[in-house]
């Protein structure tokens, strides 16, 4: 038994992997710049005037977050790219210099061309401004950050044309001019001119190491440092910490619920199989069955969560509660909060467990020990509870593995739309801040979850059915 | 019935089925709402039919199909036009005079199907009410219907194309039946490799930006991937003939496809679907497309497992071993002989995950996440409702359909379950 738990959790290993691999991908693949994000959030750096502090804050920051390290142990790439692109530190001019690789295939004239026009920023970030030359110089920063993010060749010249002219009006800005030439130069003769586009036909295969962002990112994931929350600024794992109690919480209670609920219910009916209570009871389940959470979580508030009609529940949150409140009364203020989401969490999962109960029983009523019972003049009940109850819960408890799951996933809607701060409302709400740290903790969780779900399904098999024997395989 | 009763297999299955009243007119119905879902353009929309302006004459709700495949263009007169409040000389409207997203300011805020209603006449009636800034309901809800149904079947054809094919190599060739040479593993790695490379990876920006141009034209360029794929693979497998004559890469080796397909089921299942379905969609753009294409990336493997299951028990058949003594190719039997006859539970199964793929769409739109904003959904027409009774109405009509379809898809997924056990047999 200790082996097999032990090759299942091994099993687990590649598993994870895989999924933090996943996870990973999609890290990486988020729109937007994560470093820029976190500075608009916590400082007005990225705004500030000063070019070359901000730019000097993003370095930093990006440092501090690890974004400054390749992203994997080695890469797939095409020869024209360049082995430490990864190091040019702004994302969206790393997006659009590799759309000038892809494009014109030259890395060391795009790379001129890339530090021409930053010394033209510079240049132009040197010249004092005065009433005369104001609009021009505004007109020309803001063409220059479209040049950095631009590789369709009329976009480019389009900027070029903008810049030409505003330049060549004002004497002020003549300082600029050899700069801004030495641009003009490196892109028309230099990235145009020595285009090797074919060059990225060609496979390159980089090796970086053990320094790279996904292995930082997992061994720290490992050791139980999930990175920093960009809504809040508070560690991920504080923040799950607090919200994963509460759908645990929840889910526990509900499976007892719906098992304690479906398992009678189904057997009584199993006994009494096409009986006319047998029918109705089947019918509503069945219905249960098919009812989408969020509808009944809606009608539920609407109808007893004091909209217009009823309201006996609280429709919203978990309840306030003082220092001096005992366990009974805390108690009393959750249970009275949670009754609605509860009703959510059990229904689904009691009418799919109902009709695997009454199924299993109906299979295991029609078996000849059962006859043989019932020839001994066994008490009907007797043979019910004692004999055909311990056989037919076999597949029940493996369905444990599935009913987790469900309620899982379930608790996205029913959180969100009860205000529970579990994990679901976070995701949620992680994913509408872009706040991705957490939302990709939180997938790594609900997998972890989910996969020890299942564990416990098989070893609940294993010690329910002697015939299974996990060590022989 | 006069004409003799076949006696093949699927007819079998279609009289066991039709015995089942419940999954019958289950799928009756279902076939109403899939002929709503396919008219949907023609029942609910601003545009008329048919209408004369200036002399001219239009079908607008037909041109508008030529106007979105790029084939015509809007008149000149017609371009900017608000079509609900334009009065043309002659008209036909559809049945309901409004599309999903027009909005009537008049009747904004949640007007009651049944209460007093802000319109010209009975012809321009809200029959289900409005939402919050005035749109019809009954159009979202048949517009809805389109949604659900192309989600459901779109994303269910993905999942069984993948599922059968993986479940049933992994079923019929087992652990051990595929052997190929150390030649043909080789070339088969590298050059899927460089394929992958050249056909997707250099490709990758022409893929990305033609998805956002037209839907023909992403088509064309993905087909010419596909095409440098293969001819890649094609390449490799040429390749490995010429390797083939030193004799330690003329060496057979197994190949486990069975190992290999189980691990990546249970991968996948141990990853909470809608979580997954939650962090793709977030880095992505919304479109309902993206969501098809992951629902159905993700619940392949219930397919798999059952066609694995079944294939276990055709392939030790005594027709299998025939066909294999008549010498006919495996691939063959497998797709002409075995593949067909290890089918129809996969019905079962088909059935009930077009009722999953549907819940989850709803209850992704529901979350208001992957939805864009101009597709108008059930979940979305749910999501309106917050509790106040004037909402009623926008809570009831969408949930039900949902529960609706999602009821219908599931018995007749219990239907097919009956005509398929052999228990049943009368």
């Amino acid at each position: 038994m200790l082996k097999y738990v032990l090759k299942r959790i091994a099993i687990f290993i590649p598993t994870l992997f895989v999924i933090s691999l996943i996870t990973f991908y999609l890290s990486v693949n988020v729109p937007g710049d994560p470093v820029e994000q976190m500075l608009n959030n916590n400082s007005d750096l990225g705004s500030s005037a000063n070019a070359q502090a901000s730019e000097r804050a993003y370095v930093d920051k990006r440092a501090q977050l690890g974004l400054d390290l390749p992203l994997f142990y080695f890469s797939l790439g095409n020869a024209a790219e360049p082995k430490n692109l990864y190091e040019v530190p702004k994302k969206f001019h790393r997006q659009n210099l590799e759309r000038l690789i892809d494009k014109y295939g030259d890395w060391t004239e795009i790379r001129k061309y890339y530090q021409s026009l930053k010394d033209f920023e510079v240049a132009i970030a040197g010249i004092p401004r005065d009433s005369a030359n104001a609009d021009a110089l505004i007109n020309i920063k803001g063409n220059i950050q479209k040049l950095y993010i631009s590789y369709d060749d009329n976009a480019i010249r389009s900027d070029f044309k903008e810049i030409t002219p505003a330049i060549n009006e004002h004497a002020s800005l003549q300082l600029a001019r050899p700069a801004y030439q030495a641009v003009l130069d490196d892109y028309e003769k230099g990235v145009k001119g020595k285009a090797t586009p074919m060059k990225k036909y060609i496979p390159a295969l980089h090796w970086y190491g053990l320094n790279n962002q996904y292995h930082q990112w997992i061994t720290k994931f490992m050791k139980g440092d999930f990175g920093i929350s960009y809504q809040d600024q508070r560690p991920v794992k504080t923040v799950i910490w607090e919200a994963v109690h509460w759908t645990v919480m929840l889910s526990i209670f509900s499976i007892i619920l719906t098992y304690l609920i479906s398992i009678p219910l189904g057997i009584k009916a199993a006994a009494k199989k096409d009986s006319r209570r047998d029918k109705i009871m089947s019918t509503i389940l069945f219905m249960l069955y098919s009812l989408p959470v969020f509808w009944v979580a809606t009608l539920l508030i609407m109808f007893l969560g004091g909209g217009d009609f009823l309201s006996w529940f609280p429709a919203y949150g978990v309840g306030e509660i003082s220092s001096d409140d005992n366990f009974f009364q805390i108690f009393g203020i959750r249970f009275y909060h949670l009754v609605l989401p509860m009703i959510c969490f059990t229904y689904g999962g009691l009418a799919f467990l109902y009709r695997q109960m009454r199924g299993a029983m109906i299979n295991t009523l029609t078996q000849d020990y059962i006859r043989t019972a019932r020839a001994k003049g066994l008490d009907e009940n007797k043979i019910l509870w004692k004999h055909a109850f311990k056989n037919s819960l076999l597949p029940i408890i493996t369905l444990f593995a599935n009913v987790f799951p469900l309620i899982i996933s379930g608790a996205i809607i029913i959180e969100n739309k009860f205000s529970i701060p579990g994990m679901g409302k976070t995701a949620i709400e992680a994913i509408h801040a872009r706040n991705y740290p957490m939302i990709y903790t939180i997938v790594m969780f609900s997998a972890i979850l989910t996969m020890i779900g299942y564990l416990i399904a098989d070893i609940l098999y294993a010690m329910v059915d002697p015939r299974i024997s996990y060590s022989k395989k | 019935m006069t004409t003799p009763t076949k006696q093949d297999y699927w007819s079998y299955i279609k009289r066991q089925f039709r015995k089942n009243r419940r999954a019958l007119y289950s799928m009756y119905i279902v076939i109403f709402m899939a002929v709503i879902a396919l008219l949907a353009d023609v029942l609910a929309n601003e545009k008329p039919l048919y209408c004369s302006y200036h002399g001219h004459t239009y079908f607008p709700v037909f041109k508008e199909y030529a106007v979105d495949l790029g084939l015509a263009r809007w008149p000149k007169e017609l371009l900017n036009i608000n079509w609900t409040d334009t009065k043309f000389d002659h008209e036909l409207r559809p049945p309901v005079p409004y599309s999903p997203t027009t909005q009537d300011f008049f009747n904004s805020g949640f007007v009651s199907p049944f209460g007093k209603q802000n319109v010209a006449s009975t012809r321009w009636r809200h029959w289900f009410g409005t939402d919050d800034i005035g749109r019809d309901i009954t159009a979202g809800l048949i517009h809805g219907t389109r949604v659900a149904f192309m989600v459901g079947i779109i994303s269910m054809s993905i999942a069984s194309i993948i599922g059968i094919l993986l479940g049933a190599f992994g079923g019929f060739f087992g652990d051990n039946k595929i052997r190929v040479s150390r030649a043909n593993v080789l070339m088969g790695i590298i050059f899927f490799i460089l394929g992958w490379f050249n056909a997707f990876s250099t490709r990758s920006y022409i893929l990305s930006d033609t998805i956002g141009v037209s839907v023909i034209k992403f088509l064309g360029e993905f087909a010419l991937s596909l095409f440098i794929f293969f001819v890649s693979m094609l390449i490799g497998y040429l390749l490995a003939f010429v390797l083939k004559i030193i004799p330690f890469f003329r060496k057979k080796v197994n190949i486990p496809v069975d190992l290999i397909v189980q691990r990546v089921i249970e991968i996948l299942v141990s990853i909470p679907r809608l979580f997954l379905i939650i962090a793709v969609v977030a880095i992505s753009k919304p479109g309902i497309a993206l969501i098809m294409v992951i629902i159905g990336l993700t619940s392949w493997t219930e397919i798999a497992r059952f066609i694995r299951a079944e294939l276990l028990r055709v392939r030790s058949l005594e027709y299998i071993e025939a066909s294999e003594a008549l010498g006919y190719s495996r691939m063959r039997i497998l797709f002409k002989h075995a593949i067909p006859n290890a089918i129809a539970p996969v019905l079962i199964t088909i059935a009930f995950g077009i009722a999953a793929a549907i819940l989850i769409e709803s209850s992704l739109s529901f979350l208001g996440i992957g939805v864009p904003a101009e597709v108008i959904t059930w979940g979305k027409i749910l999501a309106k409702a917050q509790g106040s009774k004037s909402q009623l109405w926008v809570a009831i009509f969408p949930g039900f359909a949902i529960f609706l379809t999602v009821t219908l898809f599931n018995l007749i997924g219990e239907g097919l379950t009956d005509a398929l056990d052999p228990r049943q047999k009368k």
